[in-house]
């Protein structure tokens, strides 16, 4: 078990390396703080009440730009090892494929969450500034509901990017989040209205798509409204650790039938 | 005893037979070199002895064990052709890094390092990222990562490949001094002469098939050989294949 964590580590470390010695991370980071901390300071026409479109603005942000990191970091971490060849040297060590999965997973989602931090912070700033609010149950709540979305996107890019191309994967996944987040949680709801054929094929979507929307604290943000029951939390994070695991799972079976 | 292992192996690849009834057993502590033209079944070979891929039928074995398991692999250290390293790593992260994957500790890695780095001639380049490595430099850090873990047997695919004169005799004698450890060492190679100076035995594949192997001291013969020669007559040899030298 110790060579596995060992090796784990070192897959983490090394994704981490790799990522933050590209220059397109740093370039979305600097974008995103950019946008981000000016509007902390801005207050157009004299509005008090602007605060709250800022406050939803800023946070659209953040959901954008960290789903984008997350899906370009995990989208690219296998291609990148077939195309270069890297893949080679790397399982001629004593690792499994299944813990070369596990570990660049990790390593791409703990680089997505610590972007995500820098974001958070930028965040907490314009907040801070803006409303007086520097802290609050709902937003440790948004931050750690961001995190279970996170690791469903990047095992999502991952997935895909054994799967398909580096492109039709990157658009698929988008338009799957993005779909997700818009039209999710009514996707019951048209089923029930539907012809039995368009009735089993949305419930199928609905049981297998992610469901991104449970992660979605952006309003309970904006109107300051109270924060939800850590249970439901914890239930989130439960989803998004199977859906993961899913995922991880997929992505091992493709691997381990891939000819090198 | 015999620490690789292939027995009647075949792969395919759709119409291709890649990989035609292939034999042959390596003993411990020789070195021997594995010969063939381009499209022989030399590189389909040493991937299923690193366990990429699977023979579609015969026993490819290391130390009798199967090479697809994990576990089996820490016995082999693997160098290969092109140096398909990450490029925005420092020589010392890539073997930080693949010192992690098979397991040392960090003192481990530290002191197998600093002896390889020096032993490879890469002194003073162990901070820069292997982007700004030249291709020799590649083949040294390539040489260190399979040597790092101490494995008991070498698995080298062209490792004379972009070394310049003195990094030959060096690596040459490198693996010599290997040998003399007992390590089992099986090599690619299009490099004839490097092939027949530190040699125990060569094995000549053509078209997936083993048409020559023997001892260096079988191809000298009574003197008139020399292993180009033979290595070109298999090669030629269509209708005779198989042909005594």
């Amino acid at each position: 078990m110790s060579i596995v964590i060992c090796q784990i580590n070192a897959l983490i470390k090394v994704s981490l390396l790799e990522l933050y010695r590209r220059k397109d991370i740093a370039v979305v980071l600097i974008l995103g703080a950019v946008l981000l901390l000016p509007l902390s300071f801005v207050s157009p026409f004299g509005l008090s009440g602007a605060g709250t479109y800022f406050n939803e603005i800023a946070l659209v942000m953040v959901w954008l730009f960290s789903i984008f990191i997350a899906l370009g970091v995990s989208s690219r971490v296998f291609p990148y090892e077939f195309e270069k060849r890297t893949i080679y040297p790397l399982l001629a060590k004593p690792v499994g494929r299944g813990v070369v999965i596990a570990g660049r997973y990790l390593g791409a989602l703990t680089a997505a969450v610590s972007a995500l931090c820098l974001f958070y912070a930028a965040y907490v700033l314009l907040c801070g500034f803006k409303q007086g609010i520097w802290f609050s149950e709902a937003l440790l709540q948004a931050f750690i509901l961001h995190i279970g979305l996170l690791a469903v996107v990047v095992a999502i890019g991952m997935m895909g990017s054994l799967i398909m191309t580096t492109s039709a994967n990157v658009t698929i996944s988008i338009l799957v989040v993005f779909a997700m987040l818009l039209f999710g949680a009514s996707l019951s709801a048209l089923a029930a209205t539907q012809n039995l054929v368009a009735k089993t094929v949305l419930n199928i979507a609905n049981a297998i798509a992610p469901h991104i929307e449970f992660f979605d604290m952006r309003q309970r943000l904006v109107h300051e409204w109270p924060a939800v029951s850590w249970l439901v939390c914890a239930a989130v994070m439960g989803y998004a650790a199977v859906y993961s695991t899913v995922c991880l799972f997929i992505a091992d079976f493709f691997l381990k039938r891939r000819r090198f | 005893m015999s620490v690789i292992q292939l027995e009647n192996v075949v792969k395919t690849f759709g119409a291709v037979k890649a990989v035609n009834e292939l034999s042959f057993h390596v003993k411990r502590g020789e070195i021997t070199g594995f010969l063939g033209a381009n499209g022989a079944g030399k590189t389909t070979t040493m991937k299923m002895l690193l366990g990429f891929i699977k023979p579609d039928s015969g026993r490819v074995l290391i130390n009798e064990k199967d090479p697809a398991v994990a576990v089996t692999r820490k016995q082999i250290g693997y160098m290969p052709e092109i140096a398909y390293y990450y490029p925005y790593l420092k020589a010392y992260e890539l073997l930080r890094f693949y010192g992690g994957l098979c397991g040392m500790t960090k003192k481990e890695i530290a002191v197998r390092s600093k002896m390889l780095i020096t032993k490879v001639g890469l002194t003073g380049a162990e901070n820069r990222e292997l982007k700004t490595f030249s291709k020799g430099m590649l083949q040294r850090i390539g040489i260190a990562q399979a040597l790092l873990h101490n494995p008991d047997v070498y698995i080298l695919d062209e490792p004379f490949t972009g070394l310049d004169p003195l990094a030959r005799i060096q690596f040459r004698d490198l693996l010599l001094e290997e040998k003399k450890a007992g390590k089992t060492i099986l090599f690619s190679s299009h490099e004839l002469s490097e092939a027949e100076l530190i040699c125990d035995n060569v094995v000549i594949l053509k078209e997936g098939k083993a048409v020559w192997s023997g001892t260096t001291a079988e191809v000298a013969g009574d003197g008139t050989q020399n292993l180009e020669r033979v290595f070109l007559k298999m090669l030629a040899a269509d209708a005779n294949e198989g042909e005594a030298i």
